[in-house]
Protein backbone atom coordinates (compact mmCIF):
# COMPACT_ATOMS: atom_id res chain seq x y z
CA UNK A 1 0.00 0.00 0.00
CA UNK A 2 2.57 2.54 0.56
CA UNK A 3 4.16 1.59 -2.60
CA UNK A 4 0.65 2.79 -3.67
CA UNK A 5 1.17 6.04 -2.07
CA UNK A 6 5.05 6.54 -3.67
CA UNK A 7 3.67 6.13 -7.15
CA UNK A 8 1.08 8.68 -6.88
CA UNK A 9 2.67 11.22 -4.57
CA UNK A 10 3.29 14.44 -5.60
CA UNK A 11 7.63 15.29 -5.46
CA UNK A 12 9.10 18.64 -6.04
CA UNK A 13 12.10 19.12 -8.43
CA UNK A 14 14.29 21.85 -8.81
CA UNK A 15 16.07 22.82 -12.32
CA UNK A 16 18.63 25.21 -11.84
CA UNK A 17 18.10 27.91 -15.14
CA UNK A 18 21.77 29.31 -15.25
CA UNK A 19 22.78 29.88 -18.76
CA UNK A 20 19.85 27.86 -20.16
CA UNK A 21 17.99 28.80 -23.06
CA UNK A 22 14.37 29.58 -21.24
CA UNK A 23 12.45 27.95 -24.22
CA UNK A 24 14.28 24.37 -23.09
CA UNK A 25 13.59 25.05 -19.27
CA UNK A 26 10.24 25.76 -20.18
CA UNK A 27 9.68 22.20 -21.83
CA UNK A 28 10.79 20.49 -19.42
CA UNK A 29 9.04 22.63 -17.06
CA UNK A 30 5.41 21.76 -18.54
CA UNK A 31 6.16 18.15 -18.97
CA UNK A 32 6.62 17.39 -15.58
CA UNK A 33 4.13 19.75 -14.49
CA UNK A 34 1.47 17.58 -16.52
CA UNK A 35 2.89 14.56 -15.14
CA UNK A 36 3.76 13.30 -18.59
CA UNK A 37 6.80 12.05 -17.67
CA UNK A 38 4.92 9.21 -14.91
CA UNK A 39 3.79 5.82 -16.95
CA UNK A 40 0.35 6.40 -15.16
CA UNK A 41 -0.49 9.39 -16.92
CA UNK A 42 -4.32 10.96 -17.78
CA UNK A 43 -4.93 13.85 -18.72
CA UNK A 44 -8.15 14.06 -15.85
CA UNK A 45 -6.14 12.67 -12.95
CA UNK A 46 -4.23 15.38 -11.27
CA UNK A 47 -0.43 13.86 -11.25
CA UNK A 48 1.54 16.61 -12.09
CA UNK A 49 4.65 17.24 -9.83
CA UNK A 50 5.53 20.96 -8.27
CA UNK A 51 8.66 22.21 -10.29
CA UNK A 52 10.99 25.02 -8.83
CA UNK A 53 12.99 26.69 -11.31
CA UNK A 54 15.63 29.10 -9.65
CA UNK A 55 18.52 31.49 -11.25
CA UNK A 56 16.14 32.83 -13.69
CA UNK A 57 17.89 35.66 -13.79
CA UNK A 58 20.38 34.50 -15.59
CA UNK A 59 19.14 33.25 -18.41
CA UNK A 60 20.70 33.06 -21.94
CA UNK A 61 18.35 33.37 -24.96
CA UNK A 62 20.28 32.48 -27.94
CA UNK A 63 20.46 34.83 -31.19
CA UNK A 64 19.42 38.32 -30.79
CA UNK A 65 16.80 37.32 -29.18
CA UNK A 66 17.39 39.99 -26.49
CA UNK A 67 16.23 43.24 -28.57
CA UNK A 68 14.35 40.99 -31.48
CA UNK A 69 11.69 39.17 -29.24
CA UNK A 70 8.56 41.14 -28.73
CA UNK A 71 5.62 40.47 -25.02
CA UNK A 72 2.80 41.60 -26.28
CA UNK A 73 -0.05 42.80 -24.66
CA UNK A 74 -3.78 44.90 -24.64
CA UNK A 75 -5.93 45.22 -21.52
CA UNK A 76 -8.85 45.70 -23.71
CA UNK A 77 -9.10 49.51 -23.47
CA UNK A 78 -8.34 51.60 -26.47
CA UNK A 79 -4.71 52.89 -27.02
CA UNK A 80 -3.78 50.10 -24.01
CA UNK A 81 -1.11 48.07 -26.36
CA UNK A 82 1.79 47.19 -25.19
CA UNK A 83 5.06 45.54 -26.73
CA UNK A 84 7.69 45.13 -24.95
CA UNK A 85 11.22 43.40 -26.05
CA UNK A 86 12.46 40.60 -23.86
CA UNK A 87 15.51 42.69 -22.53
CA UNK A 88 12.64 45.57 -21.39
CA UNK A 89 10.48 42.47 -19.94
CA UNK A 90 13.06 40.19 -17.76
CA UNK A 91 14.08 44.34 -16.48
CA UNK A 92 11.05 44.59 -15.02
CA UNK A 93 10.47 41.11 -13.88
CA UNK A 94 12.84 38.45 -14.11
CA UNK A 95 10.55 35.44 -13.87
CA UNK A 96 8.28 36.86 -16.66
CA UNK A 97 9.92 35.67 -19.15
CA UNK A 98 10.11 31.26 -18.22
CA UNK A 99 6.55 32.25 -16.53
CA UNK A 100 5.08 32.84 -19.93
CA UNK A 101 6.90 30.16 -21.96
CA UNK A 102 5.67 27.74 -19.50
CA UNK A 103 2.09 29.28 -19.52
CA UNK A 104 2.67 29.26 -23.15
CA UNK A 105 3.39 24.78 -23.26
CA UNK A 106 0.69 23.83 -20.98
CA UNK A 107 -2.44 22.42 -22.45
CA UNK A 108 -5.27 25.23 -22.86
CA UNK A 109 -7.81 24.32 -20.48
CA UNK A 110 -8.87 24.62 -17.38
CA UNK A 111 -6.14 22.51 -15.23
CA UNK A 112 -3.47 25.20 -17.04
CA UNK A 113 -4.04 27.94 -13.81
CA UNK A 114 -3.93 24.75 -10.90
CA UNK A 115 -0.36 23.55 -12.67
CA UNK A 116 0.82 27.53 -13.07
CA UNK A 117 0.71 27.69 -9.26
CA UNK A 118 2.27 24.56 -8.64
CA UNK A 119 5.70 26.27 -10.66
CA UNK A 120 7.28 28.25 -8.28
CA UNK A 121 10.05 30.78 -10.10
CA UNK A 122 13.16 32.36 -7.99
CA UNK A 123 15.24 34.77 -9.44
CA UNK A 124 18.44 33.79 -7.54
CA UNK A 125 19.46 30.81 -5.89
CA UNK A 126 18.60 32.03 -2.16
CA UNK A 127 14.96 29.77 -2.09
CA UNK A 128 13.06 29.93 1.07
CA UNK A 129 13.50 27.50 4.12
CA UNK A 130 9.58 25.56 3.18
CA UNK A 131 10.93 25.02 -0.48
CA UNK A 132 14.30 23.61 0.38
CA UNK A 133 13.06 21.26 2.55
CA UNK A 134 9.89 19.82 0.27
CA UNK A 135 12.85 19.28 -2.81
CA UNK A 136 12.96 15.67 -3.79
CA UNK A 137 15.23 15.48 -7.04
CA UNK A 138 17.49 17.83 -8.98
CA UNK A 139 16.99 17.59 -12.84
CA UNK A 140 19.95 17.66 -15.25
CA UNK A 141 20.21 21.12 -17.21
CA UNK A 142 19.26 20.88 -20.70
CA UNK A 143 22.01 22.72 -22.42
CA UNK A 144 25.59 22.12 -21.68
CA UNK A 145 26.85 24.76 -20.58
CA UNK A 146 30.24 25.44 -23.20
CA UNK A 147 33.36 26.32 -21.23
CA UNK A 148 35.03 30.30 -21.58
CA UNK A 149 38.55 30.30 -23.31
CA UNK A 150 39.87 31.61 -19.91
CA UNK A 151 38.57 28.16 -18.57
CA UNK A 152 40.69 26.06 -20.40
CA UNK A 153 44.51 25.15 -18.95
CA UNK A 154 47.65 26.18 -21.02
CA UNK A 155 48.01 22.11 -21.17
CA UNK A 156 44.73 21.70 -22.92
CA UNK A 157 45.15 24.29 -24.88
CA UNK A 158 48.64 23.20 -26.05
CA UNK A 159 46.88 19.86 -26.79
CA UNK A 160 44.10 21.05 -28.99
CA UNK A 161 44.93 19.85 -32.33
CA UNK A 162 45.70 22.61 -34.63
CA UNK A 163 44.29 23.26 -38.51
CA UNK A 164 47.02 24.32 -39.84
CA UNK A 165 50.25 25.70 -38.74
CA UNK A 166 51.45 29.10 -39.54
CA UNK A 167 54.51 29.87 -41.15
CA UNK A 168 57.88 31.64 -39.93
CA UNK A 169 56.92 35.46 -40.73
CA UNK A 170 52.92 35.38 -39.80
CA UNK A 171 51.85 37.86 -37.98
CA UNK A 172 48.61 37.20 -35.83
CA UNK A 173 46.45 40.24 -35.08
CA UNK B 1 -50.88 1.10 -25.85
CA UNK B 2 -50.05 4.54 -26.83
CA UNK B 3 -46.83 4.98 -28.56
CA UNK B 4 -46.28 8.03 -26.44
CA UNK B 5 -45.94 6.42 -23.29
CA UNK B 6 -44.46 3.58 -24.94
CA UNK B 7 -41.26 5.89 -25.59
CA UNK B 8 -41.75 7.81 -22.58
CA UNK B 9 -41.69 4.38 -20.60
CA UNK B 10 -38.38 3.09 -22.42
CA UNK B 11 -36.95 6.01 -22.20
CA UNK B 12 -37.07 8.45 -18.91
CA UNK B 13 -34.01 6.49 -17.33
CA UNK B 14 -31.90 7.88 -20.21
CA UNK B 15 -32.53 11.19 -19.25
CA UNK B 16 -32.68 12.11 -15.68
CA UNK B 17 -29.61 13.37 -15.77
CA UNK B 18 -30.16 15.92 -18.87
CA UNK B 19 -30.25 20.08 -17.60
CA UNK B 20 -33.21 21.75 -17.68
CA UNK B 21 -36.93 20.73 -19.39
CA UNK B 22 -35.15 18.69 -21.55
CA UNK B 23 -35.56 15.96 -19.04
CA UNK B 24 -39.34 16.45 -18.16
CA UNK B 25 -40.78 17.60 -21.42
CA UNK B 26 -41.58 15.49 -24.26
CA UNK B 27 -40.98 17.35 -27.16
CA UNK B 28 -37.51 18.85 -25.72
CA UNK B 29 -36.67 15.63 -25.00
CA UNK B 30 -37.47 13.22 -27.88
CA UNK B 31 -35.03 15.70 -29.39
CA UNK B 32 -32.33 15.56 -26.26
CA UNK B 33 -32.93 11.49 -26.46
CA UNK B 34 -31.80 11.33 -29.95
CA UNK B 35 -28.85 13.92 -30.18
CA UNK B 36 -27.54 11.69 -27.20
CA UNK B 37 -28.06 8.62 -29.23
CA UNK B 38 -25.70 10.34 -31.82
CA UNK B 39 -23.07 11.36 -29.53
CA UNK B 40 -22.94 7.89 -28.15
CA UNK B 41 -22.29 6.08 -31.34
CA UNK B 42 -19.52 8.75 -32.48
CA UNK B 43 -18.20 8.16 -29.23
CA UNK B 44 -17.86 4.72 -29.66
CA UNK B 45 -15.31 5.37 -32.50
CA UNK B 46 -13.45 8.01 -30.35
CA UNK B 47 -13.26 5.69 -27.17
CA UNK B 48 -10.83 3.39 -29.56
CA UNK B 49 -8.86 6.38 -30.74
CA UNK B 50 -8.66 8.11 -27.39
CA UNK B 51 -7.19 4.91 -25.74
CA UNK B 52 -4.64 4.08 -28.27
CA UNK B 53 -3.67 8.07 -27.78
CA UNK B 54 -3.44 7.23 -23.91
CA UNK B 55 -1.99 4.30 -24.58
CA UNK B 56 1.13 5.65 -26.75
CA UNK B 57 1.48 8.52 -24.23
CA UNK B 58 2.51 6.35 -21.09
CA UNK B 59 4.74 4.17 -23.55
CA UNK B 60 6.50 6.98 -24.25
CA UNK B 61 6.92 8.39 -20.43
CA UNK B 62 8.03 4.98 -19.50
CA UNK B 63 10.34 4.78 -21.98
CA UNK B 64 11.54 8.21 -21.80
CA UNK B 65 12.32 7.18 -18.36
CA UNK B 66 14.95 4.47 -19.46
CA UNK B 67 16.61 6.93 -21.68
CA UNK B 68 14.93 5.67 -25.32
CA UNK B 69 12.50 7.46 -26.89
CA UNK B 70 9.05 5.87 -28.37
CA UNK B 71 9.28 5.96 -31.99
CA UNK B 72 12.86 4.29 -31.24
CA UNK B 73 11.43 1.53 -29.02
CA UNK B 74 8.68 0.81 -31.60
CA UNK B 75 10.35 0.76 -34.46
CA UNK B 76 13.20 -1.39 -32.69
CA UNK B 77 10.65 -4.00 -31.41
CA UNK B 78 9.50 -4.24 -34.72
CA UNK B 79 12.71 -5.11 -36.13
CA UNK B 80 13.74 -7.92 -33.48
CA UNK B 81 9.93 -9.71 -34.22
CA UNK B 82 8.13 -8.47 -30.74
CA UNK B 83 4.89 -8.23 -31.59
CA UNK B 84 3.31 -6.33 -28.59
CA UNK B 85 0.95 -3.85 -29.17
CA UNK B 86 0.52 -0.62 -27.51
CA UNK B 87 -1.70 -1.83 -24.62
CA UNK B 88 0.23 -4.37 -23.55
CA UNK B 89 3.36 -2.39 -23.66
CA UNK B 90 1.16 0.25 -21.62
CA UNK B 91 0.05 -2.30 -18.69
CA UNK B 92 3.89 -3.63 -18.57
CA UNK B 93 5.16 -0.69 -18.15
CA UNK B 94 2.80 0.48 -15.47
CA UNK B 95 2.72 -3.36 -13.42
CA UNK B 96 5.95 -4.79 -14.60
CA UNK B 97 8.53 -2.31 -14.87
CA UNK B 98 11.65 -4.44 -14.74
CA UNK B 99 10.34 -6.62 -18.18
CA UNK B 100 9.51 -3.30 -19.37
CA UNK B 101 13.10 -2.07 -18.76
CA UNK B 102 14.50 -5.47 -20.53
CA UNK B 103 12.07 -4.36 -23.70
CA UNK B 104 13.86 -1.18 -23.87
CA UNK B 105 17.29 -2.98 -23.42
CA UNK B 106 16.06 -5.51 -26.58
CA UNK B 107 15.11 -2.09 -28.54
CA UNK B 108 18.52 -0.28 -27.55
CA UNK B 109 20.71 -2.65 -28.43
CA UNK B 110 19.28 -3.97 -31.52
CA UNK B 111 18.93 0.13 -32.41
CA UNK B 112 23.28 -0.04 -31.56
CA UNK B 113 23.72 -3.15 -33.86
CA UNK B 114 25.54 -1.03 -36.56
CA UNK B 115 27.14 1.08 -34.64
CA UNK B 116 28.54 -2.10 -32.77
CA UNK B 117 29.22 -4.15 -35.87
CA UNK B 118 30.80 -1.10 -37.29
CA UNK B 119 32.96 0.12 -34.27
CA UNK B 120 32.84 -2.57 -31.41
CA UNK B 121 34.77 -5.83 -31.02
CA UNK B 122 31.61 -8.14 -31.87
CA UNK B 123 31.30 -8.77 -28.76
CA UNK B 124 27.34 -9.53 -27.83
CA UNK B 125 25.90 -6.66 -25.41
CA UNK B 126 25.67 -8.15 -21.97
CA UNK B 127 22.03 -9.48 -20.85
CA UNK B 128 20.20 -9.56 -24.14
CA UNK B 129 19.55 -12.57 -25.72
CA UNK B 130 17.88 -12.89 -28.84
CA UNK B 131 17.86 -15.96 -31.24
CA UNK B 132 15.52 -14.38 -34.34
CA UNK B 133 18.17 -13.08 -36.81
CA UNK B 134 15.11 -12.31 -39.72
CA UNK B 135 12.35 -9.94 -39.73
CA UNK B 136 8.77 -12.34 -40.18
Amino acid sequence: MSVQWATFARSWLLIDARMQPPGKIASVCSVRLQGKHKPIYHPLSDIGDHVVVMNTRHIAFSGNKWEQKVYSSHTGYPGSFKQLTAAQMHQKDPTAIIKLAVYGMLPKNLTRRTMMQRLQLFPDDLLPDDILRNLTEELPQPREIPRKLSEYTQEERDAFPMLWTPPEDYRMK
Amino acid sequence: MSLLGMFWNQTVCLLQHFRGRKNRCYSLAVRAVRRAFVYASKARKAKRRSMRQLWIQRVAAASREQHMKYPALIHNLLKCSVALNRRVLCDLSITEPRSFQSLTALAHARRTEGLRAALGDGAEPPGVFSRITQLQ
